[in-house]
């Protein structure tokens, strides 16, 4: 081969930093070029309970949280109440939530608000799960931005059994379930 | 001379280090929260009421009559109370019907707006009736319409405060050629003439017979049998009652021994070891009662189930065994009710949770050529959801597989098909096979939300609804 032909290797940094330096120009001057977060998708999570061990935080950086404009409001609440409850109140034999996280108030005959506290919840997913089996889902998991520390490799997603977790623009942040035509969607 | 002695400095700085040691834990153990500032989570803290049947005022079922120019319908054929005529869902002689409907779906006749809820329709005499709820008006409004094109000819409607609970309306009446009546959400019996809506009597079962409304308003059906309409009020003296379809007086009461309450189950008539008796699931336990002969009305059997809500109604099999299902983790189970030198008794068979076994949520399973059909519920672990068939025995025969889930709706066989209205408003059509899931087609005729309403089926025209909206579609066959 030629030695004419060669590149050396001084004419190689320097073609790779100019690359570098224009790659990373246009990165930055693209429009979408923000922050991605990590999010779960209430749609795909199955309320295996992980999120709650799995993040490198502890307690978790997830929370339960809750889209009002889909809650039924009932009295007999099963994201609230233990299956077979004995009764309709907030005894915590009757609680459905280990550390009392979920709280309910009564607004007027025969309504309930239910509300999380985020100071308790630890992202377990059991009122989650009891609200999606007999309720309309309002309650759901979402990574709490003011908490989570943005891993390169988020521990809960590599352990998320249903590929719930993903990258999202950080713009958006989370994924709430919403009303929307009768239908719930992502917000 | 000991070590003290020996290294004084040392056991200064010991002890030094000992007194900061206790000083601090101290400190810590002073500091931390005390165990006075744990909340105790104790019942009372949502800020309810006590429970209380608080006296509620009085409604004036007359209510107001309203005349409109809909003509009824020549079309012959009838669907006359909830689960039709042999209270199973089962259409015996209907129209040759579609296999088919292609890419455009069946035919929508007429459609027509109404109050939120899921209550059923009725069909009779090319009337169709409704128990609709008139959210302007705050009033149980009963509607006739016309089977042809669903212009409504009169309606009857009384004022009490329904709020949106999951819906408003919840119930299919019951006609006959003698009477219309109703139940509504807040547990008003109404009867009316069925051509003209002439108001004959009224029944507040909370106020008359100190019924307790159900979570989410009352689903019970009235039952019409012969001249007596059936109610089952669950109130503490009266578990059920038969009342005179003239006057509204009652024929019999069965005392409510066991204190059980009411359900969204309905009653229903069956005949066991030559006895005609009524079948409810109330809320406590499921009885039979005596319904003809001197002792009309004694309770017969009684067996407890502590299930809290009980939506499906009964499911005779006809040899005395009764398959009882009820939603919100509790399952299903088979009982068998025996006579032996007239005294009745039931036992259980078999009982099991949602995961293991034949389980309904809200509607009914049908029970057809031998074998159960129903939509599972969605805490059915891996068959949620699922279309299935089961044999009588516990075993499951066929269920319509991961790919093929449904939601809480409502579903009618006829014509050797089965018709299967999905939350959302999509009909899926199957081929009743007792070995496999055979699907021929499916349409969206609803374009809402909450399609949980009770199907009615006549002739060839099909009622169905969603959350707000009736349609009346064709699913005959084309000639």
């Amino acid at each position: 081969m030629d030695s004419r032909d060669k590149i050396d290797r001084r004419e190689f940094i320097r073609a790779a930093a100019v690359l570098a330096a224009g790659g990373g120009a246009w990165m930055a001057a693209r429009p979408d070029a923000e922050g991605m977060v990590w999010q779960i998708d209430p749609a795909k999570c199955i309320q295996c309970g992980r999120c709650a061990t799995n993040c490198v935080l502890n307690p978790s950086a997830v929370k339960c949280v809750h889209t009002y404009e889909i809650c039924g409001y009932c009295d007999l609440c099963s994201g609230y109440l233990q299956p077979g409850a004995k009764a309709r109140d907030t005894g915590a034999e009757n609680e459905l939530c280990p550390v009392g996280a979920l709280k309910r108030k009564f607004i007027e005959e025969p309504f309930y608000e239910y509300t999380v506290d985020e100071e308790r919840c630890f992202g377990c997913a059991k009122c989650v799960k009891g609200c999606g089996q007999f309720g309309n889902g309002s309650l759901h998991l979402q990574i709490k931005r003011d908490l989570c520390v943005n891993c390169n490799e988020c521990s809960i997603a590599r352990n998320c059994p249903s590929d719930a977790i993903r990258r999202v623009p950080a713009r958006r942040g989370y994924l709430f379930k919403q009303w929307v035509s009768g239908e719930e969607s992502e917000g | 001379m000991n070590n003290v002695s020996r290294y004084p400095i040392l056991a200064a700085l010991t002890g030094l280090v000992t007194l900061l040691a206790a000083v601090t834990v101290s400190w810590q153990w002073l500091a931390a929260p005390s165990i006075f500032d744990i909340e105790m989570r104790l019942p009372g803290k949502d800020g309810a009421p006590a429970r209380s049947q608080a006296a509620r005022q009085a409604v004036d079922l007359v209510g107001v009559f309203q005349a409109f120019d809909g003509v009824p319908s020549v079309c012959e054929g009838s669907w006359p109370r909830f689960r039709g005529p042999d209270f199973d869902n089962i259409v015996k002689e209907s129209a040759p019907l579609a296999d088919h409907w292609g890419a455009s779906g069946p035919p929508i006749l007429w459609s027509v707006e109404l109050g939120e809820g899921y209550a059923g329709p009725v069909v009779w005499n090319g009337r169709v009736y409704l128990l609709d709820y008139d959210e302007e008006e705050r009033a149980d409004a009963i509607r006739c319409l016309s089977l042809e094109d669903g212009r409504e000819i009169w309606r009857r409607f009384y004022y009490v405060d329904v709020k949106k609970n999951h819906g408003m309306s919840r119930t299919v009446p019951a006609v006959t050629d003698d009477m219309l009546v109703t139940i509504g959400p807040r547990c008003h019996v109404v009867c009316l003439d069925p051509v003209t809506g002439g108001f004959r009597w009224g029944i507040d079962m909370q106020r008359d017979y100190g019924a307790e409304e159900p979570l989410w308003y009352t689903g019970q059906c009235p039952l019409i049998d012969g001249s007596r309409v059936i109610l089952a009020p669950g109130g503490p003296d009266v578990l059920m009652m038969a009342v005179d379809g003239e006057t509204g007086e009652p024929v019999w009461t069965t005392p409510n021994t066991p204190g059980w309450k009411m359900s969204h189950s309905s009653v229903v008539p069956t005949t066991i070891a030559g006895r005609y008796m009524y079948v409810y699931s109330a809320v406590g336990g499921v009885v039979g009662v005596a319904a003809d002969g001197p002792e009309a009305g004694a309770l017969l059997w009684q067996i407890p189930w502590n299930a809290r809500v009980i939506a499906p109604s009964p499911v005779p099999l006809g040899d005395g065994r009764i398959f009882i299902a009820a939603g919100y983790g509790e399952g299903g189970m088979m009982i068998r009710v025996q006579e032996n030198g007239g005294v009745f008794s039931a036992e259980v068979l078999y009982r099991h949770g949602p995961r293991e076994g034949l389980a309904a949520e809200q509607h009914t399973p049908i029970y057809y050529d031998g074998l159960l059909y129903s939509i599972m519920p969605k805490d059915a672990g891996a068959l949620r959801s699922q279309f299935v068939c089961y044999d009588p025995d516990g075993t499951l025969v066929w269920s319509s597989g991961q790919a093929q889930r449904f939601g809480l709706g409502p579903f009618l066989f006829a014509d050797g098909k089965c018709y299967i209205l999905g939350d959302t408003g999509e009909l899926t059509m199957l081929r009743i096979s007792r070995t496999a899931y055979e699907e021929l087609d499916r349409a969206q005729v609803l374009h809402g939300h909450d399609a949980w309403g009770p199907i009615a089926l006549v002739g060839d025209r099909m009622l169905l609804r969603d959350l707000t909206q009736m349609v009346c579609i064709s699913v005959g066959a084309v000639s």
